[in-house]
């Protein structure tokens, strides 16, 4: 490829133009330009034809995407039809923002133990995604069935529970199940409104002892609450008004406290 | 549902254990796979609508392909194993439209009018002093194959290497630089033409 005895093929000149040119090429391409002017004239109408065509269509990149090529906008409409395999990502992906999952924080969180509230909160509200946007099965046990997911949740996390009663918030108990953690099982209780809002309340023993106030926890599509109470941590999240979710919030410290 | 297993983490292999970034479950290992390639097709949509708008003479038709690739991308999101090489990846699904768009109109009879202006390159020419100049360039543009005409704009304007074209294009890098030498040569002689032939232009 590289000797530089080979004529000059038209193409080498091109490359030369793109900056794609085998290095060991470009002083042979060089002198053959100050040898031919020919050639050299040629190559810099090519150069500058390159040049005028980036700045014709320069402003084009510049501008704003319109918003119909936004890409949360079309996930969003792409969640509504059955054919996404990583529909269940998307979700969490949205509720997180595009961004990454790090765009989203806690408000007034003490910094020793902001990585467990952290924690709790990122795997409640991707349980909260995941199982809420579930239209057919939200839950593993229906409402009906109270009594055995309190039973089956507390026989897995080892810690006595039993979703919260929120009737007089106007949310009622739809059911639950198991959900999964990196800290192992974790219980997942849901409720909705008569608008059909859902929210979740999650329930995840901790390995450290700790306890922390309720804290609001910002994320780019819903908002939740964030506790723990004896080395229990406990989330609500849901699309609602901070401080509606924050009374739910006390609510239900109140009843699982 | 074979496709999806690269997303699923259920497989043993799927899950690396000595780098655990925290996850919160499955849907969220996905979360980092597919945000990954998320936020590289986000970065590629302004070039995308460059590239569209540079092909196409009209913006809004220019902006449905830039959709319809959007689109097939999200459809076809699964297939992809990491965010490697997304730029390729997603010219190439647009070019695979824009090809078989031509080809439908192509069966419908040709009703464009031949002088129609280039709206992408008009938005320049009113904040550019040499106008005639533009106009002679995205003419002798339009009056390029498509073959041509796309080489050259992946390569000067996309600044793709001429391995990624040819990946975008489906030929063999060879047949990239040839085009690429035939089309740009070709646009010189045209405008360079037009240059001596001021018959062409609008008489002012």
């Amino acid at each position: 490829m590289s000797d530089p005895a080979l004529p000059i093929a038209e193409e080498e000149l091109h490359a030369w133009i793109d900056g794609q040119l085998d290095p060991a090429r470009e002083p042979v391409v060089l002198r053959y330009l100050q040898e031919q002017p020919d050639v050299a004239r040629r190559v810099a109408a090519w150069r500058e034809q390159r040049a005028a065509l980036r700045a014709a269509f320069a402003s084009v990149a510049a501008e704003p995407v319109p918003p119909r090529l936004g890409l949360e906008q079309l996930i969003q409409q792409r969640l509504g039809r059955r054919r996404l395999p990583w529909r269940a990502a998307a979700a969490v992906l949205l509720a997180f923002g595009l961004g990454g999952v790090g765009g989203w924080f806690l408000h007034g969180g003490q910094p020793t133990q902001a990585g467990t509230m952290t924690l709790l909160a990122q795997q409640a509200v991707a349980n909260h995604v995941v199982y809420t946007a579930d239209r057919r099965r939200p839950t593993e046990l229906g409402a009906l069935q109270r009594d055995d997911l309190a039973r089956w949740v507390s026989n897995r996390l080892n810690h006595q529970v039993a979703p919260p009663d929120l009737s007089a918030d106007g949310y009622s108990y739809m059911g639950g199940r198991l959900a999964a953690t990196p800290d192992g099982p974790a219980g997942l209780f849901m409720y909705d409104d008569p608008q059909g809002v859902r929210l979740t309340v999650f329930v995840l023993p901790l390995s450290e002892a700790a306890t922390m106030p309720i804290q609001h926890v910002d994320f780019a599509h819903v908002d939740g609450c964030a506790w723990i109470d004896k080395s229990v941590g406990y989330t609500v999240v849901g699309k609602l008004p901070p401080p509606e979710l924050r009374r739910i919030a006390e609510l239900v410290r109140k009843q699982l406290g | 549902m074979a496709p999806c297993v690269p997303f699923l983490g259920t497989g043993a292999d799927a899950i690396d254990v000595r780098s655990p970034p925290r996850r919160a479950d499955d849907g969220a290992d996905h979360a980092v796979t597919v945000s990954g390639v998320l936020t590289r097709i986000e970065a590629c949509i302004p070039a995308l609508r460059r590239y569209a708008a540079a092909l196409l003479r009209n913006r809004d038709d220019a902006d449905d392909l830039v959709h319809d690739c959007l689109v097939r991308a999200l459809d076809k999101l699964h297939t992809r194993r990491d965010d490697a090489d997304v730029r390729a990846w997603l010219f190439a699904i647009m070019h695979n439209l824009f090809i078989s768009q031509l080809r439908r109109a192509k069966a419908r009879p040709a009703g464009e009018p031949l002088d129609e202006t280039h709206e992408a390159a008009m938005s320049i020419r009113a904040d550019q002093e040499s106008g005639l100049q533009w106009r002679d360039l995205i003419r002798g543009l339009n009056a390029l194959p498509v073959e041509q005409r796309s080489v050259i704009l992946l390569v000067s304007v996309e600044d793709l290497s001429y391995a990624d074209a040819a990946h975008v294009l489906g030929i063999p890098i060879g047949t990239v630089m040839s085009r690429l030498a035939r089309g740009r040569e070709r646009l010189r002689q045209l405008t360079e033409e037009d240059e001596v032939r001021p018959v062409l232009r609008r008489v002012k």
